[in-house]
C-alpha cells in the first residue's frame, strides 16, 4: 500500500483477489492486489485489456465482490458489506462515469442529473436547481432540456460527468471516459473531471488506457495480468 | 493529524450515507422515471397498451353477452310486478310446466297479508304466416283489468286492447319475423284467427318471444282447464313482509313452491350457472381474454426491460435498489393497466350502444365499470412480475462491461 503524499487514505485495497469461475476454467483477475488513494486524489489505473483494471473499478464501486482481501472506503469495509446495504453505499459515497456515457435516454440532461439527487433525497425541485447549476459548471448550461440522443459524444460524457458530481459524492469511479471521444474532446472531458473534482473535493480513481490523458493524473497504478507492477508520479 | 483529517471525512459521509429519501418522495421520482421510460419508446408504448385494451374489450364483450342472456332469462321476473310466485314443485326456470291448480289462487287470496293473487298462463304458441309456414311464440296470458304479468314497454296500441276477444300483443322486434305484422293485421294463432292490437319492445327471452293476450283467450289458445294455470302471482299487503307471507302461503300450499321474486330469480341464475355449461363456458371465454391480454402486457414489459437492460444496470450501479426498480414497474403497471381500462371500457360502451337490440344485447352494470380498472392493474402487476424477475437477476457491474 503506498500512499505519496501528506492526505489520508479514504480508499484502501489489502490483499484483493477476484477469481472467476472455477475449477479446471478459474480465472484470476486481481491476485494479492494492495492500493491507496488518499483524499482529493487524482489516480489513473492503466494496464493493457484483460489486465483486471475493471474488476479492480468495479469492486472499488461496489458493484462486484472480491474473492478475498479487504476494500475500505471512508473507513467502511465494503468487502463484507450486506448485499442490501451496497446500492446505499453506492448512491452516497460513489460518483459514477462511464464508458458509454449511460444517460437515461427517455430523460433530458437536468433530469438525468436531478434523478441521482431525488435518489438521495433532494426535494425535486432542488434537485432542478442544482441539475442546472452542475450543467453550468461542464459548461452546457444551454442543454438542460435536450435528451441524450441530441447531444454529441462530449456533451453527454459531460453530462455523465456533472451527474457523477452531483450532490459531490466523496468518490468519483471513471471507466475509460474518453475511449468514446476523439482525442480533443477526450482531453477537455478528463481536464474538467480533475478540475471539478478537485473543487469539490472528490476522490477520483480513472481506468484508461488513453496514454494521451496519462499527464493529468496525480499518480498513475500499472496493472499487469492482475497485479500492480508499477506506480509512477 | 492524517488521522484527524480521516475522521472528519469518515463523519462527513456518515451524513451523505444515512440520508434517505422518504418513500413518497421515491415513489415520485418512480413515478417520473416510468412514465417518461414508458413513453419513450411509442411502438412499445402501444403495443403494451393494445394488450391491455384487447383484454378489456374481449372479457367485458363476454361477460356482457353474458349478463345479456341471464337477463333475459329472469326478466319476466322481474317486469311481472308479483311479490310471491306460486310455481310448481320443480320449478327450476321460467318454462310452463305441471299445472297448478286454480284452487292454490283461492288459497292465496284468503291469506292474511295478501293484497291481491292473479293466474298467470304461459304456454307455446304457433303463428301461421302468410307464406304457409310458421313461427312460434310464447303466450302469455293475464288478468284484465290489472294486466299483473304484463304486457310493458308498449311501443304501440294499448293493453286494453286485449280486452277484446281475439286480439294478441305481439313483440316489435319480431314483426318481420312473423310474417310483416302490423296494427290491425290478422295471424292465425294456434288454430284461432287473432288480431294484432299491439307491440312490445325488447320482450324477447332466450326463447320464442312473448305474446300477451287476456286471460281467458290464452286459456282458449292453449287449451288449459278453467281449474289449471302454470303460476299464480301474489300481491303483499303494504305492511307485511313478503318472507312471512310466503312461509304462511307455503304451509297452505304445500304442493307448490313459493317464492318471492329474488328468490325465484337467483334460482332460476343458479340453474343457468351450475347445471348448464352456459357459466363455465362464458367464465372461460372471459379467462380467455384476460390470458391474452396477460400475455401480451407481460412479455411487452419484458421485452422493454431486455431493450433497456443497460439503463436499468446504470440505475441498479448508481444505487437504486431492487424496491426502487419494482416500484418503477409497478408505476408503469398501474398506468397500463388504468389507461388501458379507460380506453377499453369507452370502446365497449359503443359497442354495446352499436349492438342494443333485443336480439343480443351487452349487459354492463357499473360494477363492470368500477372493477374493470382494478382487476387489470393487478393483472398488469402480475405481467410485470416477469420483467421483474429480470432485473433482480440484472448484477450492476454489466455496466463496467
Amino acid at each position: 500500500m503506498k500512499n505519496t503524499n501528506e492526505r489520508p487514505c479514504v480508499i484502501n485495497v489489502n490483499g484483493l483477489s477476484k477469481v472467476y469461475g472455477w475449477g479446471a476454467v478459474a480465472f484470476e483477475a486481481l491476485k494479492d492486489v494492495d492500493f491507496c488513494a488518499a483524499a482529493g486524489e487524482f489516480v489513473m489505473i492503466s494496464g493493457p485489456s484483460g489486465s483486471g483494471k475493471t474488476t479492480l473499478l468495479s469492486i472499488l464501486g461496489c458493484v462486484l465482490r472480491p474473492t478475498t482481501g479487504n476494500v475500505t472506503i471512508f473507513g467502511r469495509n465494503v468487502s463484507n458489506a450486506r448485499e442490501n446495504e451496497l446500492p446505499s453505499l453506492r448512491l452516497s459515497l460513489i460518483g459514477f462515469v462511464f464508458q458509454g456515457f449511460n444517460l437515461i435516454a427517455s430523460l433530458s440532461a437536468s433530469e438525468n442529473i436531478a434523478l441521482i439527487l431525488e435518489l438521495r433525497g433532494w426535494e425535486p425541485k432542488n434537485a432542478q436547481g442544482e441539475a442546472a447549476k452542475m450543467l453550468a459548471e461542464v459548461g452546457i448550461a444551454e442543454k438542460v432540456d435536450s435528451l441524450p440522443r441530441d447531444l454529441s459524444g462530449g456533451q453527454r460524457q459531460r453530462v455523465a460527468i456533472a451527474r457523477a458530481l452531483a450532490g459531490h459524492p466523496p468518490l468519483l469511479l471513471a471507466d475509460e471516459p474518453t475511449a468514446n471521444l476523439d482525442g480533443q474532446t477526450g482531453l477537455q472531458v478528463t481536464e474538467l473531471l480533475k478540475d471539478l473534482a478537485r473543487i469539490h473535493g472528490s476522490t477520483v480513481v480513472v481506468v484508461t488506457h488513453d496514454p494521451r490523458i496519462h499527464n493529468l493524473a496525480d499518480r498513475i497504478v500499472n496493472l499487469e495480468d492482475g497485479q500492480i507492477k508499477k506506480e509512477s508520479l | 493529524m492524517k488521522n484527524q483529517q480521516l475522521s472528519n471525512l469518515v463523519g462527513a459521509t456518515d451524513a451523505l450515507a444515512t440520508h434517505r429519501p422518504t418513500r413518497i418522495l421515491r415513489l415520485r421520482t418512480m413515478l417520473h422515471v416510468g412514465t417518461k421510460m414508458m413513453f419513450h419508446d411509442k411502438l412499445k408504448f402501444a403495443g403494451t397498451l393494445f394488450g391491455v385494451f384487447f383484454a378489456v374489450v374481449l372479457a367485458n364483450q363476454q361477460l356482457g353477452v353474458f349478463l345479456g342472456l341471464l337477463s333475459k332469462n329472469t326478466m319476466f321476473i322481474d317486469n311481472a310486478g308479483a311479490d310471491l310466485w306460486i310455481v310448481p314443485a320443480s320449478t327450476q326456470t321460467l318454462q310452463p310446466g305441471k299445472p297448478v291448480a286454480m284452487a292454490s289462487l283461492y288459497e292465496a287470496r284468503t291469506t292474511p297479508g295478501v293484497a291481491w293473487a292473479e293466474p298467470l298462463l304461459f304456454g307455446g304458441g304457433s303463428v301461421s304466416l302468410p307464406s304457409g309456414g310458421s313461427e312460434q311464440v310464447t303466450i302469455v296470458g293475464t288478468k284484465a283489468p290489472y294486466w299483473h304479468g304484463g304486457p310493458w314497454n308498449i311501443v304501440a296500441g294499448s293493453v286494453d286492447a286485449l280486452r277484446n276477444p281475439d286480439v294478441m300483443i305481439f313483440e316489435d322486434s319480431e314483426r318481420d319475423k312473423l310474417g310483416g305484422l302490423n296494427m290491425g293485421s290478422v295471424r292465425e294463432v294456434n288454430g284461432h284467427r287473432t288480431v294484432v292490437g299491439g307491440f312490445t319492445w325488447g320482450l324477447l327471452p332466450f326463447a320464442p318471444s312473448y305474446s300477451f293476450a287476456e286471460y281467458d283467450y290464452a286459456r282458449v289458445l292453449l287449451g288449459t282447464p278453467s281449474d289449471q294455470t302454470s303460476f299464480v302471482l301474489v300481491g303483499v299487503a303494504p305492511g307485511n313482509n313478503p318472507d312471512s307471507v310466503a312461509a304462511t302461503l307455503q304451509a297452505r300450499t304445500p304442493d307448490y313452491l313459493v317464492l318471492s321474486t329474488p328468490a325465484f330469480h337467483n334460482r332460476v341464475l343458479r340453474y343457468l350457472l351450475v347445471s348448464t355449461g352456459i357459466g363455465a363456458t362464458t367464465a372461460m371465454s372471459t379467462a380467455f381474454g384476460l390470458i391474452v391480454g396477460l400475455v401480451i402486457v407481460s412479455l411487452s414489459m419484458f421485452s422493454a426491460v431486455v431493450d433497456n437492460i443497460r439503463e436499468f444496470g446504470t440505475l441498479k450501479a448508481i444505487g437504486c435498489r431492487n424496491e426502487d426498480l419494482a416500484l418503477l414497474l409497478l408505476v408503469q403497471s398501474a398506468f397500463y393497466g388504468l389507461l388501458g381500462s379507460l380506453i377499453g371500457l369507452t370502446q365497449i360502451s359503443a359497442i354495446a350502444g352499436f349492438m342494443r337490440s333485443p336480439k343480443l344485447a351487452l349487459v354492463l352494470p357499473w360494477q363492470t365499470y368500477a372493477c374493470t380498472p382494478l382487476l387489470m392493474v393487478l393483472l398488469c402487476g402480475l405481467a410485470s412480475l416477469l420483467a421483474l424477475s429480470r432485473i433482480r437477476k440484472l448484477e450492476p457491474g454489466m455496466v463496467f462491461r
